[in-house]
């Protein structure tokens, strides 16, 4: 048995013209925010009838069943159709009756879209319908923006829609305490256009006003506070870029310790786990389409370290073997097993690809409002602590640790006292470029994957190891922070690129003093 | 006693006989077509670059990685004087180049000034990788960076200026770069007939070039050079100052390869910063070592058979290109010791060797 439909349905798909226009009359007469949905599907030629009920369509129900949407009631009251299962309703367009409205019908709801954005269910619109308000709101808005403002349970948005209607109660009001008040409360809301809406209510009110001062100092201490923000937004970038440095520099300079030999492919070794990622993501879309990406991004960490790994104790076995302690000329060799890996990548992957970031990584740590701390990035600075910290306890507290150092040292005395060299050589030219493989997965988060990816770090990362001293484990950590930060600290001031020039300069002058880096190695040794 | 030392150097007859006299005889007959003469006068211009390299790596063991730039900052001075010289032929017929107008610049930038005149501005070519070679190096030697330290640092110089000329802000033409020359010093660009002239010039500049390291190497200054790549230490023992020495030849190797560029920039009518990439440097390098590092003859021939490859293969088989060149990177590095040049010598070693462990 079909339910009876209310009054309001019947007007509205009635076959009169009159009584439908009064309807709509009704509705923008009303100005009510339950009935924003209503308009809102009204007016993008979206509302259907199904069972006696106005819906419209929402999302597509999954990305391969892009002709099938989820179903949403939108009168009287707003609510996700389910099926008699329980779950989501799923329905294709045709199997809806659509309601026309003629475009002038449409026209009459002309003075209330403005207001229907404020309850869309993006947050995107939302956010600028609100923004929007805050422009050019009246008194009159009030009433609806304090409506939507209940709907709202998302932190940011409400503070939003506080700050929107605090801001159009400010320019209404003329007592001076009042403002006072609106002021404070503007202040302690810690909206992000706080600053601004003060700004703009001081260029309306004349010098004179009795609280212009106040206004001027609270102004200026928010600003204060987000230059602060800014300052320390921008550090924490400086670490993560240092973080990465750090992470490709310390294979690099274990490696270059231990053998003697620079290995330019390095970059590519970070090139070959992100690809690792890529593919493992791609096996995972392939067996179910609608995975999180949790689960293989986190098992294509290890999984990048152990191919990066292999590849590296690979061109160790049929190459650099014979380099040892030949460095110009592994240079050589290793820029041109770059070039064959890279466009080895190239003709496997094509130019561009990407990883999607995980669920459990996406968006961020609000530490503060306005300071946002992206939990990719974090990930990363962690990745890397644990990664220094793991590589710390392996060299100097395992016992095969202790015989790369003694290798490192002073190689065929390490032989002579028992210690098979070549194993030790195999073994920390796998973890080497491991540590690199799994850069490259961490590096997948925050960029894209292209066959050349490695060549841009790279040069960066020998400037870690260069002023760091080469070999040490320390130097590298500190170099890679120097460096990630003044990188950073830099970019605001001048362009990056020039900041890149200047970090150069800096670290020639620093070479005038430590010629051999921060912690050069010590002993009588490194002389020819 | 004459003719011996002739045929002593039947490589240098053979070389002069090919390049100086068959090729153009054979352009003139019509058998070898004007671009083919062309490509192989650039192709000499980047052996000018590459005894730069060899001076540098093979006799003094400094491993430069940023030779490229220094063979761009001479082509980009050339490049400058062309275009200034014609001005006014512009598309949009202005005094500034097109891309300066396209950049919403209306005058001239000060420092393009002194690339008016020609030997202004060949002087001014000369003298800017001069002094910042001289500037460089002197901090980089002074402070004794040398070996791995030093190819990174030089390394981290050619990324460096690569990014600043990509810049449209250093009004070099950014990622374009300069382009659309007409004429050098009256003649047309595009005629045959000052392509030969360029190609017999640049020939006849290499020969000079290499007559003229040659002369250096063999000289006092040249045992030198070689005693400091052999061991550094024993040579400042023996209170030679070391860092002036390199400082001396890292500073004469910019000049030459911005010879090189000088003479490239007419032959190509582009310069882009591509070119200073480190790629392009370190490629000048495995030239050297493909060709005989430490011989002036290896770093020549490396230069002509890698390009001569890359002008095969590129047309041949597109995209294996750097499968090849990265093979022969580590080809050379591992069983070329001597490079080409040695392989002869090489191989007699292995079999005298072969034959002495069988008795």
């Amino acid at each position: 048995m079909l339910a009876q439909p209310d009054e309001m349905t019947s007007q509205l798909i009635s076959k009169d013209q009159a009584l439908r226009t009064q309807a709509l009359e009704k509705l923008v007469r009303e100005k009510k925010i339950e009935h924003f949905p209503l308009i809102s599907a009204i007016n993008q030629k979206r509302l259907y009838l199904y069972d006696q009920q106005l819906v419209t369509i929402g999302e597509p129900i999954a990305a391969d069943r892009s002709d099938e949407y989820q179903v949403l009631k939108v009168y009287p009251d707003t609510k996700i159709l389910r099926n008699n299962q329980g779950g989501v309703m799923a329905k294709k367009r045709a199997e809806l009756t659509e309601v026309r409205f003629s475009r002038p019908a449409r026209l009459i709801l002309l003075p209330v879209l403005p207001y229907v954005n404020l309850v869309s269910p993006k947050l995107e619109t939302r956010k600028l319908a609100f923004v929007q308000f805050q422009q050019n709101g009246n008194p009159e808005d009030l009433k609806i923006l304090s409506d939507a403002r209940d709907l709202e349970n998302d932190n940011y948005m409400s503070r939003l829609a506080t700050e929107t209607i605090l801001s159009i109660q400010l320019k209404s009001s003329k007592i001076t305490e009042k403002v006072h008040s609106l002021v404070d409360q503007l202040v302690s809301n810690q909206g992000d256009n706080t600053a601004y809406i003060l700004e703009q209510y001081l260029e309306q009110i004349p010098k004179s006003h009795p609280s212009y001062s106040y206004i001027l100092t609270q102004k200026e201490d928010l600003e204060d506070r987000a230059s602060r923000i800014a300052l320390i937004q921008n550090a924490f970038s400086g670490v993560s870029l240092g973080s990465i440095l750090i992470m490709i520099a310390l294979g690099l300079s274990i490696i270059y310790g231990l053998a003697g030999v620079i290995n330019m492919a390095h970059g590519e070794f970070m090139m070959i786990g992100a690809y690792t990622t890529f593919c493992v993501q791609e096996i995972f879309n392939s067996i179910s389409p609608n995975s999180s990406g949790n689960l293989s991004f986190f098992l294509s960490l290890p999984l990048a370290f152990v191919v990066a790994g292999a590849f590296g104790l690979l061109i160790e076995r049929l190459v650099l073997r014979k380099l040892y302690n030949r460095p110009l000329e592994s240079l050589l060799a290793t820029w041109g097993i770059s070039l064959i890996l890279i466009q080895l990548a190239r003709s496997i992957f094509g130019d561009l690809t990407s990883v999607s970031t995980p669920f459990v990584l996406s968006g961020g740590w609000e530490v503060i409002p306005q300071l946002v701390l992206p939990y990719n990035r974090l990930f990363i600075i962690v990745m890397t602590i644990v990664l220094v910290a793991l590589v710390y306890f392996f060299l100097y507290k395992s016992n095969n640790g202790l015989r790369i150092r003694a290798v490192t040292q002073n190689r065929d005395m390490s032989a002579c006292l028992g210690i098979s060299t070549a194993k030790i050589d195999a073994m920390t030219f796998f973890i080497g470029s491991g540590i690199a493989g799994m850069a490259g997965c961490c590096i997948t988060l925050i960029g894209n994957v292209v066959p050349d990816m490695g060549q841009t770090y790279v040069v960066d990362s020998f400037l870690v190891v260069v002023s760091g001293g080469v070999g040490n484990l320390f130097g590298s950590v500190i170099a890679g922070l120097g460096i990630g930060q003044l990188t950073k600290a830099l970019e605001p001031i001048f362009h990056a690129v020039y900041g890149k020039v200047i970090i150069l300069i800096v670290i020639m002058i620093f070479l005038q003093f430590k010629p051999k880096g921060l912690f050069p190695a010590k002993g009588r040794i490194s002389e020819d | 006693m004459q003719i011996k030392a002739v045929f002593k150097n039947y490589e240098y007859l053979l070389f002069l006989g090919v390049f100086l006299i068959l090729l153009p005889i054979g352009y003139a007959l019509d058998l070898v077509s004007v671009n083919t003469v062309s490509l192989w006068g650039r192709y000499f211009c980047f052996a000018i670059a590459a005894i730069s390299v060899d001076i540098l790596w093979g006799y003094t063991g400094v491993l430069c990685m940023c030779q490229a730039f220094f063979f761009c900052l001479g082509g980009y001075g050339i490049a400058m004087h062309m275009l200034l010289a014609d001005k006014g032929t512009g598309v949009y017929g202005a005094v500034i180049p097109d891309f300066m107008v396209w950049n919403q610049v209306d005058t001239l930038p000060l420092f393009w000034e002194p690339f008016y005149s020609f030997p202004l501005a060949l002087l001014t070519t000369l003298l800017v990788p001069l002094i910042f070679a001289m500037l460089f190096g002197y901090f980089i030697f002074r402070s004794r960076l040398k070996g791995v330290y030093f190819a990174i640092i030089t390394q981290a110089l050619a990324l460096a200026m690569w990014l600043l000329f990509l810049r449209n802000e250093t009004l070099l033409g950014g990622t374009n770069g300069l382009t659309d020359f007409k004429t050098l010093l009256g003649f047309d660009l595009t005629t045959s007939t000052t392509k030969l002239s360029l190609y017999l010039l640049s020939c006849m500049v290499l020969v000079l070039v290499y007559w003229g390291t040659k002369k250096l190497v063999n000289s006092k200054f040249g045992k030198v050079l070689v005693a400091i790549r052999d061991s550094e230490s024993r040579v400042r023992y023996a209170t030679y100052r070391v860092q002036n020495y390199k400082l001396a030849v890292f500073v004469l190797a910019a000049v030459i390869a911005a010879i090189g560029g000088m003479l490239y920039v007419p032959q190509t009518g582009i310069i882009t910063p591509g070119r200073m990439e480190v790629k392009s440097s370190i490629e000048m390098i495995v030239w050297v070592a493909l060709g005989g590092r430490g011989n002036l003859k290896g770093a020549v021939l490396g230069t002509l058979f890698v390009n001569f490859l890359y002008s095969i293969f590129t047309s041949l088989l597109p995209g294996s290109w750097l499968y090849v060149l990265g093979i022969l990177f580590v080809v050379t590095v591992l069983y070329l010791d001597h490079g080409l040049i040695g392989l002869p010598a090489q191989i007699k070693s292995i079999i005298s060797n072969k034959r002495t462990s069988k008795l």
